[in-house]
């Protein structure tokens, strides 16, 4: 979710201490590190999930998500720093996917069933490739656990694994506590990360676009709920849905990912719901609902960073790709500055990153029209409860 | 590293940009893939959605009989459909009869007098059928298509086919609904409690007196043993609080997806009651409900 980086770019330079014989350097987190608190906050909502809130996911899923986050990270930071850095990123990364991520069939309870457990390593996986192969001038361009997430539930579809509920259930004691935890946990790190405009701009136009969605008699269907969900339900369960809060306060707010700039945060907030609401207006199911808004942040964190490849490379050419000998290149006028804009599709990073933002919302819009998750979220599927 | 191709000696340029290349074409396909074009995703890796087949038009006629039948995705609790009744005092008859392609399984459940009745399906060697009479009992064959039963027999016998489907049935309306006379008493929309459950239910008065209850374009999460109550609470919410209440049993719901029509035991009369329960006595679960509405 945030708070994403290399597990070691923070505090390697700490590791960096003389070595001495064979000793190998170690690099320890650091207790102001915000990617801890947001740990502590996704446990504290994991362990609600597990004893009050009847998350469909197992101790099990959860461990080897997070394990192999941990070992792939850590294995990169090896091969590259040679150092041995605790992976706070990685390990942040396994675990929101196991928050978000359910395979099809688990139950809750169920807390050693490695059912799916392939699902979640392939969103690990993806996750983390994303993170450590997709980079523009040496930073990541998504964040790893929404475009690992996004990738695995439309690559794998509805049959096989679904995102948590919108819908946590009843407003009783262990939902009021992950309210509690969501909100103390927001100003315990949005504070520090300073993303508390971003969230709150994605919020008030989130809010008014799906509010003004549900006067329009929009609806979706859910496997959780007889009959459509429409009129204030469909506000209220979208808007208010602990889920959202979560994406909005611990995943949108990536400080690698999000601008810092507080105009740029309002843009940046207001354009992720603009983009969330659009993807999720046509969307019949809840499933559809939570890939648009999932995709809705694969996007935008894609656009700033492609917009600022681009007029990277319009200003300054493609250095070392042949842009001066090109006679468009040269010059300053728009057809110029295009084609020099274009050579940057020869970086393998930006034509990957701008594939994944073509095909996020493109994917995404395809779901309204899958007859099988339409069945399955209208529980047609035969099986209790297929998911 | 997509980011970073940038080799420092021939050879590894070459192989960067080769990795990069393939980096790329694996993002490229994985972009195509997860918008699933023409069902590609759920022809590689499979859809939870069986593939559509013919609705069954009535209980007492094989499923592929109806050649304009809709067809549906939709499954039923498997249920078993009448085929074929015979009953002879022949000593030996030879009886045809169809099973449907899709068929689960069908069963052959016969009775004979006396002397002794032995049944073999044309070209196999082991009987179905092999008893001492009297005697009763249920023979079970999952073969389809054409069958010949050879039936000999030292007495009289009676013989029932039935073929087990999980089509839904989508029975009409029978003809005593629109005769004069008939009136909807109630009428309410099914909903779920423990399971999911869509569909309209309506109860008529017939000109006789007698009510009957009709599901019309009903579906409920299969199961065996459920059953159709009449409970007098508005609408119940969960199994306890269904449970709370005495209710009145209508009908087995053996069908759980389709059209179907159900005659209320004479004894209950339905203006009493203000709900519809769908009920599963094997694990104790309220399944649905449908709160009815008077309409005068």
């Amino acid at each position: 979710m945030s708070a994403s980086g290399s597990a070691s770019t923070s505090s390697a330079a700490d590791a960096r201490a003389p070595r001495t014989g064979c000793r190998i350097p170690i690099v320890w987190p650091d207790r102001r590190d915000p990617r801890l608190r947001l740990s502590a906050v996704i446990i504290a909502l994991q362990i609600l999930g597990q004893v009050g809130l009847g998350f469909k996911v197992s101790i099990a899923q959860i461990l080897v998500s997070i394990g192999v986050a941990a070992a792939i990270d850590g294995a990169i930071t090896w091969r590259r720093e040679r150092v041995l850095a605790w992976p706070a990123s990685a390990l942040l990364t396994g675990n929101s996917v196991a928050f978000i991520l359910r395979a099809s069939g688990t139950r809750h309870g169920d807390w050693w069933s490695l059912h799916g457990v392939q699902y979640f390593i392939l969103a690990v996986i993806l996750s983390l490739a994303s993170k450590h192969l997709i980079r523009i001038r040496g930073r990541h361009v998504f964040n790893p656990s929404n475009v690992g997430l996004l990738w695995t539930l439309l690559v794998i579809g509805p049959a096989r694994v679904f995102p948590q509920y919108l819908w946590w259930g009843p407003l009783e004691t262990p939902l009021i506590l992950a309210l509690i935890v969501i909100l103390a946990g927001a100003g315990w790190v949005l504070g520090s990360v300073r993303r508390v405009t971003t969230a709150l701009c994605f919020l008030a136009a989130f809010w008014a676009l799906v509010g003004a969605f549900a006067a329009a008699g929009q609806s979706f269907i859910a496997i959780w709920h007889s009959g459509p969900v429409s009129g204030l339900a469909y506000w209220k369960d979208i808007c208010l849905s602990p889920e959202i809060f979560v994406f909005v306060f611990f995943m949108m707010s990536d400080p690698r990912t999000a601008p810092s700039k507080r105009g740029e945060q309002l843009a940046y907030g207001a354009g992720t719901a603009a983009l969330a609401a659009i993807l999720l207006l046509p969307q019949p199911t809840e499933f559809g609902v939570k890939v648009a808004i999932l995709a809705s942040l694969t996007v935008t964190t894609a656009l700033r960073r492609l917009a600022g490849a681009f007029s990277w490379h319009a200003e300054l050419g493609a250095p070392g790709r042949g842009a001066d000998r090109s006679p468009w290149s040269r010059g300053t006028d728009g057809s110029a500055l295009l084609h020099r804009a274009l050579l940057a599709l020869r970086e393998p990073a930006i034509l990957a990153a701008l594939l994944i933002t073509i095909a996020a919302p493109t994917d995404t819009i395809a779901l309204r029209g899958d007859r099988q998750i339409i069945y399955i979220e209208r529980g047609l599927t035969g099986t209790r409860n297929p998911q | 590293m997509l980011g970073a191709m940038r080799g420092t000696g021939a050879r590894g340029g070459a192989a960067r940009r080769l990795l990069s290349t393939l980096g790329v074409l694996t993002v490229a396909a994985i972009a195509v893939f997860g918008g699933d074009p023409v069902g590609v995703r759920d022809k590689l890796l499979g859809s939870v959605l069986p593939s559509p087949r013919p609705v069954a038009v009535s209980a007492f006629q094989p499923v592929n009989s109806g050649a304009r039948a809709e067809r549906t995705v939709l499954r039923s609790q498997p249920w078993w459909q009448q085929v074929a009744r015979f009953s002879s005092g022949e000593r030996a008859s030879t009886l045809a009869f169809g099973i449907a392609a899709d068929t689960i399984q069908w069963r052959a459940r016969w009775s004979c007098a006396g002397g002794r009745l032995v049944g073999r399906l044309a070209g196999r060697k082991a009987p179905l059928i092999a008893a001492s009479c009297p005697d009763s009992g249920v023979a079970l064959a999952t073969s389809s298509g054409r069958m010949r039963l050879l039936l000999s027999a030292g007495g009289a016998w009676r013989l029932a086919v039935d073929q087990q489907v999980d089509v839904p049935l989508v029975e009409p309306p029978p003809a005593a609904l629109s005769a004069p006379g008939t009136r909807i008493v109630a009428a309410g929309a099914l909903q779920r409690i423990d399971q999911f459950a869509a569909g309209r239910v309506s109860v008529y008065r017939l000109a006789s007196g007698r009510y009957v209850m009709r599901f019309a374009d009903f579906y409920v999460t299969p199961n065996v043993d459920l059953e159709i109550r009449l409970s007098p609470l508005r609408s119940p919410r969960s199994t306890r609080q269904y449970l709370g209440a005495p209710s009145a049993y209508v009908a087995p719901l053996d069908i759980t997806a389709g059209s179907l029509n159900f005659q209320l035991p004479p004894n209950v009369d339905p203006t009493a009651y203000h709900s519809v329960v769908i009920w599963c006595p094997l694990i104790t679960s309220a399944y649905a409900e449908a709160p009815l509405s008077p309409l005068r």
